[in-house]
């Protein structure tokens, strides 16, 4: 044999090799999830995760997963979904806003796929969103940020102005106004969900200009909260308890937990009984909690937090009650009235107090 | 207002350092006549490796030595591909530069989402409290120091020590030199690698000082700013530490206009650096008898050592 | 000459007599199999099933229509891409700012489709496709008057013009064009269906990003191989003093050189936005300005050699996902072979152009 031969046969042999290596399973339902960010240990991604992970311990062997993580949004997730959707999965788990427009395009040319989409507001046939009421976790918060903060400044270092951001800025302000009526809100828009350089020069700027308690709204990883720290400021965080990065001044850690809703949207799908609509998960429903709170709150302080947490659950009260002004002036919600879902949904204001104007 | 400045001059410092460690890794490099543009994806493999390396050991110090010598190593490929295979410098370095970032995504991921306490800052002399300058000149981290030693050591190196003349002397007419007698391959090998392993430190300090985690993007363009100051600094050490406090001052610049409450769209601030960079880079170069009397002669050709 | 302390054999360069146009498609298919092996050691390192993941990469992707379409769909861009850059790097003009103009370009035809948003005309396309050639050519133009007039470095005015263009990019896309009716999210409304390409098979996306990087590779072959302006490129790289001695001027090949590689980036930009983006957004390309100019060296600088290097890289593109999908490998590992490609076609270009020969101290040459 020549050398080139010999080197065919083996190339020849490899692809026979390679076409059998990679034969996927069959039987088993597909279910794909595409998250924004790195998973990690906490953050967003994770919490999702979690949420596949239940889907997993619930259905076992019946179920195999797709995953993508770090995909950001824009082409890369566009080939991503599409790459998904060739494997014929079941259902898709869209972890991001950014994700909309493409998995709508997607989801009307493969209408035998089911898809629940993260912070959306569009349903269709097969498209169907799942949001949390962070906002009452931010309304907690707020309550334990007003009480220890001393300059009355909080900062927000937040990731965009959507309507679901702008609610927990809500949130957290009324609930610091709540105890601490003069405290004021400054806002930093990184315009991304996962940028820690960005992230954390936002926070030193927020510190420079006197605010003492942080609030790291949808950074997934935990630099805010470690920056918060060394620079000494109380800090509260998104998605997960990331009290260990700050041991000394983490102030409250808004939780989010998927585990119910994944599971039920996975045995529909697999069933065939799928709906596309909104999910708005609450701590009512066990979708939202508030995990370690600080013990720098003094006990009647901490009685005012645990009886908030007690009331939300149980329904009897909502953070959006008015009455409530917005940063313009304007009367939005009249003493008494309770802001109803769908405004509220896609809310596009900011209360008083909130310094720093939505961008135009 | 006086906090502001306070807190801009004292970031401009920390914000500096990766800047100039790559800079002047990059001023030897191309002293010796080696265009080396891979110091972004070789900051970024220091950075990861440095970063995990540091989180394993909670050692400050294996964690930067680890990551120089990551650098290092990528260096030395590049050195390979230029100095032995004769590549195209700007392809090798383009290569190479991709090389790196895909190794530290690589490496790092692992440990994306851990942070590490960052460097501590000293507390010189004991006089951090003095009021003002205290802080800024006393109570900065340990590669800031190390960075001005550099930045000394090199620039005497190069004014006055016969290591020196002979790098220099490799850079500007390598055919003369190694008729002389001298090895020009091997010394542009040394100057490249040294170039890698302070690249190397300025990149796990971004990771382990300033930004105390790892991300992919983590190093955001500064290797590419870096080459930019060799060129802006003339190929003088003094000049280009010079541009990278400028640099480092600019890049604190955006949230420091937010804090004072300017209404700058902060994409426009973001692209402030660049722009400088080009300005600048234009003006410089305008005077092309200076960039020639100044520039290496041979930087960038390909050097046969049979000639 | 001074003896050296260790008596270690030289390298000798003798420059090949037979060079012939196999040794340089050797030399890349060498790379291949070079980058291929290393891949495969790596995975197992990594704890991968090499052969899964093989798999995943190179045979996955050309098992259904979809894949097939996606190899497409990616060709498109980097062939116009990298055409353009190599009119310039075989003149020595090192455009490494792709990138920005690509995305210039397609800026300039998503202000022109928001601006037209309810027409019906035919010409909207067009016209994009010119815009955004105009567009990606001015970026470039600015690096080039820069180099031409002040001799500013166009490798480092290019990369700072792309970071530039990006934030710019998100400048528009957070303000002044931002959908109104889009949540406050950064990007812009849909684009018409005027103003946006159909697919050229159904049921898989390939568009005409693809037709146009075949007439840009048509254009470029006559151009470089036929005609005397490529003829005077070409010199003025290998040769610059001879060029000018000649009357090839430096100047003109500086502009020449960056507009070609700003116009097809500009172009291949409004591929991008009126194609599978439909609109304006912070993310629009995933680096094909930069791994365009892998395609460009990997192709040996040659219009046809670039259309393989195109489908190459491709397909490391769809691979990858294939890879990250089913085989959870990261896209780190997709980058890596990417740059590794190049590495190794670069280590080993010389040989296609030597011969390389060891000389012992002793003087002898063993043949």
């Amino acid at each position: 044999m020549t050398i080139t031969q010999r080197f065919l046969a083996i190339a020849f042999a490899l692809a026979i090799a390679m076409l059998g290596a990679g034969s996927a399973s069959a039987q088993k339902a597909k279910i794909g999830v595409i998250y924004p960010s790195p998973i990690g240990e906490l953050g967003w991604a994770h919490e999702l995760d979690v949420g596949r992970q239940a889907i997993a311990d619930k259905l076992g062997d019946k179920v195999e997963f797709l995953k993508a993580e770090n995909i950001p949004e824009g082409p890369d997730a566009q080939r991503i979904m599409n790459q998904m959707a060739s494997e014929n999965p079941k259902l898709i788990i869209l972890g991001s806003f950014g994700y909309m427009n493409d998995g709508l395009r997607l989801a009307a040319t493969r209408p035998e796929i089911d898809f629940i989409h993260a912070s959306g507001y569009k349903t269709t046939q097969n498209f169907g969103w799942f949001l949390a009421r962070n906002y009452e976790s931010a309304y907690v918060a707020g309550l334990a940020a007003g009480y220890v903060t001393k300059s009355k400044i909080l900062g927000v270092v937040a990731a965009y102005p959507i309507p679901e951001v702008l609610a927990m800025i809500n949130g957290l302000t009324l609930g610091a106004q709540k105890v601490n009526p003069d405290v004021t809100v400054k806002v930093v828009w990184l315009n991304s969900w996962f940028d820690p350089n960005k992230s954390q020069e936002a926070a030193r700027s927020l510190v420079a200009q006197k605010a003492d308690v942080l609030y790291s709204l949808y950074q997934d990883t935990p630099e805010v909260v470690s920056l918060a720290e060394q620079l000494g400021v109380y800090v509260i965080s998104t998605s997960s308890d990331m009290s260990k990065h700050a041991p000394k001044w983490y102030l409250a850690g808004p939780h989010v937990n998927w585990s119910k809703f994944f599971v039920a949207s996975a045995e529909a799908a697999i069933a065939g009984t799928f709906k596309g609509e909104g999910y708005w998960g609450g701590m009512k429903d066990g979708c939202v909690s508030v995990v370690a709170i600080s013990h720098d709150l003094k006990p009647d302080q901490r009685k005012v937090v645990d009886d908030a947490i007690a009331a939300i659950t149980a329904g009897k009260f909502h953070p959006m009650t008015g009455p409530i002004t917005s940063q313009d002036g304007e009367l939005k919600l009249k003493a008494g009235e309770v802001m109803a879902d769908p405004p509220l949904l896609g809310i596009n204001w900011l209360v008083k107090g909130v310094e720093t104007r939505i961008p135009k | 207002m006086m906090d502001t400045l306070m807190f801009i001059v004292l970031g401009t410092l920390g914000a500096t350092t990766p800047l100039l460690f790559a800079a002047l890794g990059e001023l030897v490099a191309e002293r010796s006549g080696v265009l080396n543009l891979s110091i972004e994806g070789m900051m970024a493999t220091g950075a990861a490796v440095g970063f995990a390396v540091t989180t394993l050991t909670h050692s400050y110090g294996l964690g930067f030595l680890a990551g120089a010598l990551a650098a290092g190593a990528l260096s030395l490929a590049f050195g390979v591909l230029v100095l032995v295979c004769l590549a195209n410098q700007v392809a090798a370095g383009l290569a190479i530069g991709l090389l790196g970032l895909g190794v530290s995504a690589l490496v790092g991921k692992p440990f994306e989402g851990n942070t590490v306490p960052p460097l501590p800052k000293l507390n010189v002399l004991g006089l951090t409290d003095v009021p003002i300058i205290g802080p800024i000149l006393f109570g900065q981290d340990i590669l800031v120091y190390a960075g001005v030693a550099l930045l000394a050591i090199l620039a005497w190196i190069f004014k006055r020590t016969r290591l020196g003349l002979i790098i220099r002397a490799v850079g500007e007419a390598p055919t003369v030199a190694r008729d002389v007698g001298y090895p020009v391959i091997g010394i542009r090998f040394g100057c490249v690698a040294f170039g890698g392993l302070l690249a190397g430190i300025g990149g796990t300090y971004l990771s382990t000082a300033y930004t105390a985690l790892w991300t992919e993007g983590l190093v955001a363009g500064r290797g590419w700013i870096a080459v930019a100051l060799v060129v802006f600094g003339s190929w003088i050490p003094l000049r280009i530490a010079i541009g990278a406090y400028v640099f480092g001052a600019l890049s604190l610049l955006e949230l420091s206009i937010q804090a004072l409450g300017l209404d700058v769209p902060s994409q426009f601030l973001s692209a402030l650096p660049y722009v400088t960079t080009i300005v600048v880079l234009a003006v410089i170069s305008r005077d092309a008898t200076y960039l020639r009397l100044n520039r290496p002669v041979a930087l960038g050709k390909v050097f046969r050592s049979d000639g | 000459m001074r003896e050296g302390l260790l008596n270690l054999p030289r390298l000798k360069l003798e420059l090949r007599t037979d060079r012939s146009r196999f040794a340089v498609v050797g030399v890349s298919l060498m790379a291949v199999i070079a980058s291929f092996a290393v891949g495969m050691i790596l995975l197992a390192i990594l704890g991968r099933s090499p052969m899964r993941v093989a798999n995943a990469f190179f045979i996955q992707p050309f098992t259904s229509l979809y894949g097939i379409g996606e190899i497409l769909l990616k060709t498109g861009p980097l062939l116009l891409v990298a055409q353009g850059l190599a009119v310039g790097y075989r003149a020595n003009v090192w455009n490494i700012g792709a990138e920005g103009q690509l995305i210039v370009g397609a800026i300039a035809a998503g202000v022109l489709a928001l601006y037209f948003d309810s027409s019906n005309s035919i010409f909207l396309l067009p016209a994009m496709i010119i815009v955004g050639a105009l567009a990606g050519a001015a970026w470039a133009a600015i690096a080039a008057f820069l180099r031409v007039r002040w001799n500013a470095n166009e490798i480092l005015t290019t990369f700072m013009l792309s970071s530039v263009a990006l934030q710019l990019l998100y400048y528009l896309v957070t303000g002044p064009l931002r959908d109104p009716h889009g949540q406050n999210f950064p990007q812009s409304a849909l684009f018409s269906d005027a103003a946006l390409f159909g697919t050229l098979i159904p049921g898989a996306r390939a568009n005409t990003s693809l037709l146009l990087g075949l007439a840009a590779t048509l254009i470029c072959y006559v151009f470089m191989q036929h005609s005397i302006h490529g003829f005077r490129l070409i010199v003025s790289g290998l040769a610059p003093r001879a060029a000018r001695y000649a009357g090839f001027g430096e100047a003109r090949a500086v502009w020449i050189g960056l507009i070609a590689g700003g116009v097809c980036a500009g172009i291949a930009g409004v591929g991008e936005v009126a194609g599978p983006i439909g609109m304006l957004q912070r993310v629009l390309s995933p680096g094909y300005g930069f791994a365009a100019i892998i395609v460009a060296f990997l192709g040996g600088l040659h219009p046809i050699g670039i259309v393989f290097a195109a489908v190459l890289m491709a397909l490391l593109y769809v691979g990858g996902d294939f890879a990250l999908v089913s085989a959870s490998v990261p896209n780190a590992f997709a980058t890596i072979f990417q740059s590794q490609l190049l590495v190794f076609y670069l280590a080993g270009a010389l040989l296609a152009v030597y011969r390389v020969r060891l000389i012992w101290r002793s003087g002898q040459v063993p043949t």
